[in-house]
């Protein structure tokens, strides 16, 4: 065995230039796929995070055909208090919710007596906020207090509408809300803080204390027109979903149809497809690898075995067995795919290490100075390595083959 | 008992409508210890008839005896083994192989053929460069020393299983004249020293006086055969 991968090789760098090239080539292809997958892998879970932390929290509870027509955010569809009542208790006793907030979501009118414009509010318990959402005051500015970021009397407005109002923080605004009876109410609010919009939905929302919204809104009980709920483990978002959707599926109103119901996140962004995107776009560059080592690997072993027929036939006729010829072949197919990879993955995991200690800032939608520090995908790493080394065994196998089924009289006659 | 029995031999080459008859009806006995020479025009059948004592090749017709096995009937694997185990094979071209150094040349049959273990292998392997007169170049690649020497070092790779038989398909042809003679002689002295039997042939009329038995080959039939020096 020793012998066998000291030959190959010596016979891989016979050919420098050729087996450079090469693995090279193949080097290329690993750093591709290794540097992507930390990329877009960091990009996908930085995105996730900002989505999950601070605005959609990780699962939501409707009533019933809200999601449907979200865009219009109907006024109509909401929970009733006895529907919460339902709920809640469901949620405190589920070990796998860390936290939830319910919120009431509607669009308004905001002037600063100068100027009007169209808002999106959210209605919110703060501290429950907080807790469901706990990266949602990063983006605050201006806010004194993360805990009660909003009181009522207090409006939080979205960065837009400072530039678009001409308004600062210490202004008062008066929002102009009608209810789902076509009744219109307006309140004098103060901006407290600022917030930096981000992609998605909710983005671009600002913020009041539900006390207010149910005032605005003239509701005689609290309504809410979502739950956002926090799990204590992001990952767990499938089991959890699936577990609350059947708890509540039970819960039938009078018609027999469903009261509630439940999404995960990713239903409810768009950002799902383009984390699917990502994903695609890995695996697209792992075909490329995968059919640049298939072409590569068989196309110089080939060479190999053409150009070496008469020591194959040498070597065949003092008595060599078939399959130590083929073994030969297969080690040196081998190797060059091991070496090739070995580099790629120095160079690809240093090309990481590098971008984690110079972290690439880039903006993606509204949202400026995202940091991306790439992980150092391991899964990927030894995904890829297996699959190019054992990709070169799989193209080496018939030129191999070939080699050990010459017979010793026709190849040594082969110049 | 004769260590090489060819009875009947008949080799015919087909190439595609045209079959071409190498060699005919060969009756033929080879003792050991013997140092024997094919010659013949170009064409009348020398490889051949090595590459059938060789393992390498099959007869059409009749049997071929070397060491109590008729090789005729020997399957891939195990003609590569008996090549192994009994046969030693020097060539034209001295084929060593380019990657492994003089000693690893001489070595490669001992290691990946036969597996001996490393101790004997140096003693071996030591002892037949020394023989050959090539022990101060152990460590050159092939294509850092001369022709002479590569096919000295190929004589040593032939002998180093001890084989009962090596056969030598025109060694001398790519080398000048002294050196030549100069390989026969390494190659008699062999014979001499481990009693090997060889088998080689040439067109070198000089170099067959060297040999003790020459058979004359002529259309694929043996002609004649007489002693050496007569
Ligand atoms: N593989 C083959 N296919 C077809 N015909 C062959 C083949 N090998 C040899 N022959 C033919 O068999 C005959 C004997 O060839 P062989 O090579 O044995 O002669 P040789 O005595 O070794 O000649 P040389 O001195 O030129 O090496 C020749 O007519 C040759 O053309
Ligand atoms: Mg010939």
């Amino acid at each position: 065995m020793k012998n066998i991968i000291k030959i190959a090789i010596r016979n891989l760098f016979r050919y420098t230039r050729r087996t450079l090239l090469t693995t090279t080539l193949i080097s290329i292809g690993v750093i591709l796929v290794i540097v992507f997958a930390g990329l877009g892998g960091s990009f996908k879970s930085a995105m996730i995070g900002i989505i999950t932390d601070s605005m959609l929290a990780d699962v939501q509870v409707h009533k019933s055909g809200y999601v449907e027509t979200i865009d219009n955010i109907p006024l109509n569809i909401f929970l009733t208090e006895n529907e919460m009542e339902v709920l809640q208790p469901k949620l405190d006793n589920n070990a796998k919710i860390e936290a939830y907030s319910p919120r009431i979501k509607f669009g308004a009118m905001i002037s600063d007596y100068n100027q009007t414009s169209n808002i999106r509010l959210s209605g919110v318990y703060p501290e429950k906020e907080q807790a469901t959402c706990p990266t949602l005051t990063d983006r605050f500015s201006g806010v004194s207090d993360p805990i009660n970021f909003v009181k009522p009397g207090e409006i939080i407005i979205p960065d837009i509408l400072v530039k678009g109002l001409n308004v600062e923080i210490g202004n008062d605004v008066v929002i102009v809300g009608t209810n789902r009876h076509g009744s219109v109410n307006g309140l004098s609010l103060k901006i407290v803080g600022v917030s930096e919009g981000v992609m998605g939905p909710q983005g671009k929302e600002g913020f009041i204390h539900i006390e207010d919204a149910l005032n605005l809104l003239r509701m005689d009980e609290t309504e809410i027109s979502e739950v956002a709920i926090r799990l204590n483990r992001g990952e767990d978002v499938k089991i959890a979903y699936t577990e609350l959707n059947q708890a509540l599926s039970g819960e039938k109103s009078e018609d027999g149809s469903r009261i509630y119901e439940v999404h995960p996140w990713n239903k409810l962004t768009h950002f799902g497809s383009i984390a699917n995107i990502v994903d695609l776009l890995i695996m697209m560059v792992r075909v490329i690898l995968i059919s640049i080592v298939l072409i590569s690997v068989m196309n110089i072993m080939m060479m190999s075995v053409f150009e070496r027929t008469s020591e194959i036939g040498t070597i065949a006729a003092i008595g060599t067995s078939p399959r130590k010829i083929l073994s030969l072949f297969l080690a040196e197919g081998f190797f060059l795919g091991f070496i090739s990879t070995l580099a790629g993955v120095i160079i690809g995991v240093g090309l990481l290490l590098f971008m984690q200690w110079q972290p690439v800032q880039f903006t993606f939608g509204p949202m400026e100075n995202l940091v991306l520090i790439p992980d150092i995908p391991i899964k990927e790493v030894l995904a890829t390595s297996g699959i190019v080394v054992l990709v070169s065994l799989f193209a080496s196998w018939q030129p191999a083959r070939k080699a050990s089924k010459l017979e010793p009289v026709d190849a040594l006659g082969h110049v | 008992m004769s260590l090489i029995k060819m009875e009947n031999v008949t080799k015919i080459y087909h190439t595609g409508e045209i079959s071409v008859t190498a060699l005919q009806n060969i009756n033929l006995e080879i003792d050991k210890g013997s140092f024997i020479s094919f010659i013949g025009p170009s064409g009348s059948g020398k490889t051949t008839l090595l590459n059938l004592i060789g393992c390498l090749d099959k007869p059409t017709e009749g049997d071929i005896i070397v060491n109590d096995v008729k090789i005729n009937l020997l399957d891939r694997k195990n003609g590569a083994k008996f090549r192994g185990d009994s046969l030693g094979f020097v060539f034209q071209n001295f084929n060593l192989v380019p990657v492994l150094t003089v000693y690893e040349n001489v070595e490669y049959p001992l290691l990946m053929v036969k597996n001996v273990p490393v101790s004997e292998r140096r003693t071996r392997v030591l002892d037949l460069l020394e023989k050959v007169n090539m022990l101060d170049q152990k460590n050159k690649y092939p294509n850092q020393i001369s022709g002479g020497q590569k096919q000295r070092v190929a004589v040593a790779r032939a002998l180093v299983t001890n084989p009962s038989v090596v056969l030598a398909d025109e060694p001398t042809a790519n080398l000048d004249h002294k050196t030549a003679l100069k390989v026969i002689d390494i190659m008699r002295q062999m014979k001499k020293e481990l009693g090997t039997t060889f088998i080689f042939s040439t067109h070198d009329p000089k170099i067959v006086g060297n040999a003790e038995i020459v058979y004359t080959l002529e259309d694929g039939k043996i002609v004649n055969n007489k002693k050496g020096g007569e």
